[in-house]
């Protein structure tokens, strides 16, 4: 066997120290992790709040842990302390918290100009919508995506989906690396934000878009959109999605594949409404007659695009995924062997990987802490006395 | 940048990264992207910020005046399907024979290896493949999956796209290396769902359901019907609940059995919903929200953007730079979603409007060096364009 080397991640040297719980601070923290940065989270001495959710193993995985009680004065120094060591802070407390330990940028920036310093609350700092309590589903309710989102019906519809804190997750690494090169040039670092109310408005692309001439797109709802039409159910009640069009030349149509006779476009519009409704009955009646993973094969066969409507815990069978490496075996210190998604990114050059599981809740504290000089009998005295 | 993408999926991360000051050039088909013609605010949602350049891909001299552009470039993105821009002569090999360290993105459907990995694709595909559509139904309480028409699956390859970019440009600030990089919105929508994990056996990581009317997780992180509109209400600390219960005026709730513990509370979703459905309706939601919040109960009005509240004409969200106002030629005042990140030192910007096809083939080819009666003569023999008196685009 020949020599294996261990490619050089992206970010390795980078250091990320994260008080953050939640959805988008850990998830957006851990697409750096598995590029290199070394990151540290930082959690109460019994352990995050957050770690009652099993979501928590997967968003909290590769990364140390290290227990300090900011709530002391210690506490509070120690972090300084840490921060000396660090290129990155995240932070996603309710405003007014960090301040209050005396962790806020405006603390810590005169001793750390090189800090970038990360805040993701569910509002926009300095503006009058702080004032709401900071949830998902009150963010999801002022921004109107619960009257936008299509249903079977009329009325606001609540979104299964926290795509508010998953959208700030995806957008957390933007801010992060975006500031990190501009240090690059400026060697200073800066205090970067992004609100869960932003994360909303990275979604509203196609929607919201108004304009002297008029809004381009209405916020109808029902009946459900465009992509809505092309969701069907199979044999045995499974469902699929078989959406037209999509760059690739079909050597079938669908009707064909589902043993109907190919309608062309305009005869289909010149069609009565109940001709109409009569024709996309018994298209509906073809795909009940015939098994999912059937279709599915014939449909991708003839060069159409259809794709399994599954739960979440049923995606990991995806040929894709499996083809491209994204599931993968994570060894959880508390539940043992686990299957998560792994990178989600693919960087041909540096292709980073899972790290790690979730560590158990301050595994790392004296490796942490005994790299910035405090000896064992140091370490022994913070213990006793709560501060780690 | 120079960004060779069409609709989404490509252009939305390049918009992003013009956001934050990239000197973004899109090289747009001389016919129009796919999207400009028919889309007016789906196009402009994924274009503002950059500079154009029309010119023909399947024409040598289109390919020539492409790669001299590649060669002035940090980063080359695009969402073509597998092998085309291989074929065009824009692939990663022949960008990187002109500039050796460039950092160049291609965001896919499903990814570039693997048996799917010749199909192009739309988003409905990627929120099917994640769970999105199933959860939201929600398939498990009887209702047929729902698409959300946000485009998350789109979304999710293209802000991720820029993450692989700037991750690959850090690191190439300290090692001179670029490399290729890829996204896909199948990959990227498995962040939506990232958090189900299996256990050993097999076992699903507990997940919490939506109710089949489509209101709530839970009786009280739920939405419920007032007076005069819909209040979301978030009373989920066990403090809330006593609070909750005397906001309602229904006191008798906090020492009922049934509801004593958080679990109780759980267990008895229906009777505890049915309960509150009932004190709602007997006030106004202004009201509710009110007595709610000064009793420390998180709760929100669910807003009716058809009623014309929406946030893009909040003064102090477009101060804050959050919403973008902006003009264009031929549409007059934009409004649109503004930074996504807030930045202390390097703000960005979005002064620049969406551009025409083409609107600046001339002084980006002028830039490479081009004579004017050179640049003419491309457009005469149809390699490059620009928006003329017959302009065809509402944008």
């Amino acid at each position: 066997m020949g020599v294996i080397l261990r490619a050089v991640d992206a970010l390795d040297g980078l250091r990320i120290l994260d008080l953050t719980g939640g959805i988008a601070g850990p998830l957006g923290v851990l697409q750096l992790a598995e590029h290199g940065a070394d990151v540290i989270k930082v959690e109460p001495p019994r352990g995050s709040s957050a770690r009652q959710l099993p979501a928590s193993r997967v968003y909290n995985r590769s990364r140390r842990s290290a227990t300090i009680d900011l709530n002391q004065a210690d506490g509070a120094r120690l972090f300084r302390d840490l921060c000396g060591t660090a290129d990155v802070v995240v932070e996603a407390f309710a405003p007014g918290t960090m301040a209050q330990w005396g962790l806020d940028y405006e603390s810590l920036r005169d001793d750390f100009p090189r800090l970038v310093y990360c805040s993701v609350p569910a509002w926009p700092s300095g503006t009058r919508f702080e004032e709401i309590p900071g949830y998902e589903a009150l963010v999801h309710a002022r921004t109107g995506q619960q009257w936008e989102t299509t249903s079977f019906r009329n009325g606001p519809v609540f979104l299964h989906s926290p795509v508010a804190s998953l959208s700030a997750a995806m957008l957390v690494p933007i801010a992060i690396m975006s500031a990190l090169v501009a240090r690059d040039r400026t060697d200073r670092g800066q205090h970067v934000e992004v609100s869960l109310l932003q994360g909303v408005l990275a979604l509203t692309t196609q929607n919201w878009n108004w304009t002297d001439r008029g809004q381009h797109l209405l916020p109808k709802t029902h009946p459900p959109g465009v992509h809505q039409g092309s969701i069907y159910e199979c044999a045995n009640g499974e469902w699929i999605h078989v959406p037209a069009s999509g760059g690739t030349q079909p050597t079938r149509s669908v009707a064909s594949v589902i043993g109907l006779e190919d309608v062309p476009f305009n005869e289909l519009f010149a069609m009565s409404t109940a001709e109409r409704d009569d024709y996309m009955a018994r298209w509906r009646e073809a795909f009940r007659r015939r098994t999912r993973a059937e279709l599915v094969e014939e449909l991708r066969e003839s060069g159409l695009l259809a794709e399994p409507i599954v739960a979440p815990h049923e995606r990991f069978d995806h040929p894709q995924l499996q083809a491209t490496g994204s599931v993968v075996e994570v060894a959880d210190p508390e539940v043992g062997p686990t299957t998560q998604i792994g990178v989600t990114i693919f960087l041909e050059g540096t292709p980073g990987a899972v790290r790690g599981p979730q560590p158990l809740s301050g595994a790392h504290t004296d490796e942490v802490l005994g790299a910035l000089g405090h000896s064992d009998a140091d370490l022994g005295e913070l213990r006793r006395s709560g501060v780690i | 940048m120079v960004d060779f993408g069409q609709y989404l999926a490509g252009p939305y991360g390049p918009m992003l990264l013009a956001d934050l000051g990239a000197d973004v050039i899109k090289v747009e088909p001389t016919r129009g992207d796919g999207m400009r013609g028919g889309f007016i605010g789906p196009f402009m949602g994924c274009q503002r910020g950059k500079r154009d350049v029309a010119l023909d891909l399947k024409h040598p001299d289109g390919v020539r005046l492409a790669l001299e552009l590649v060669a002035t470039a940090d980063m080359v993105h695009h969402n073509m399907t597998l092998g085309t821009a291989d074929r065009l002569g824009i692939g990663y090999e022949h960008c990187k024979a002109v500039r050796p360290d460039i950092l160049y993105c291609n965001t896919y459907m499903y990814g570039p290896v693997g048996p799917l990995a010749h199909f192009g694709g739309v988003d409905p595909l990627a929120q099917a493949a994640a769970g999105l559509e199933w959860e939201e139904g929600p398939v498990a309480e009887g209702n047929p999956p729902l698409w959300y028409r946000y485009g998350h699956g789109d979304v999710a390859a293209a802000i991720p796209s820029v993450t692989a970019l700037l991750i690959a440009l850090y690191h190439r600030n300290r090692t001179g290396e670029g490399q290729s990089m890829w996204a896909s919105l199948l990959h990227g929508a498995m962040l939506y769902t990232a958090d189900s994990w299996l256990a050993a056996d097999g076992t699903p990581s507990p997940r919490p359901t939506l109710d089949r009317e489509q209101l709530g997780l839970d009786a009280l992180y739920r939405l419920y019907e007032t007076e005069d509109g819909w209040l979301q209400l978030a009373a989920v600390r066990d403090d809330h609940w006593v609070a909750l219960c005397r906001v309602l005026r229904r006191d008798e709730l906090v020492n009922d059995p049934r509801f004593a513990t958080a679990a109780d509370r759980k267990a008895h979703r229906a009777e505890l919903t049915a309960l509150l459905a009932d004190a709602f309706m007997a006030d106004l939601a202004t009201n509710w929200r009110r007595g709610l919040r000064s009793a420390g109960v998180p709760a929100e009005i669910s807003v009716d953007t058809w009623d014309g509240e929406t946030i893009l004409f909040d003064d102090e969200l477009l101060r804050a730079g959050v919403v973008a106002e902006y003009e264009h030629p031929l549409l007059g005042r934009v409004r649109q979603f503004g930074n996504l990140v807030t930045f202390s030192d390097t703000p960005g910007h979005q002064e620049r409007a969406t551009p025409m096809c083409g609107e600046h083939t001339r002084e980006i080819l002028g830039a490479l060096g081009y004579a004017d009666a050179a640049i003419d003569d491309l457009r005469a023999r149809g390699v490059v364009t620009w928006p003329g008196d017959d302009y065809p685009f509402g944008v």
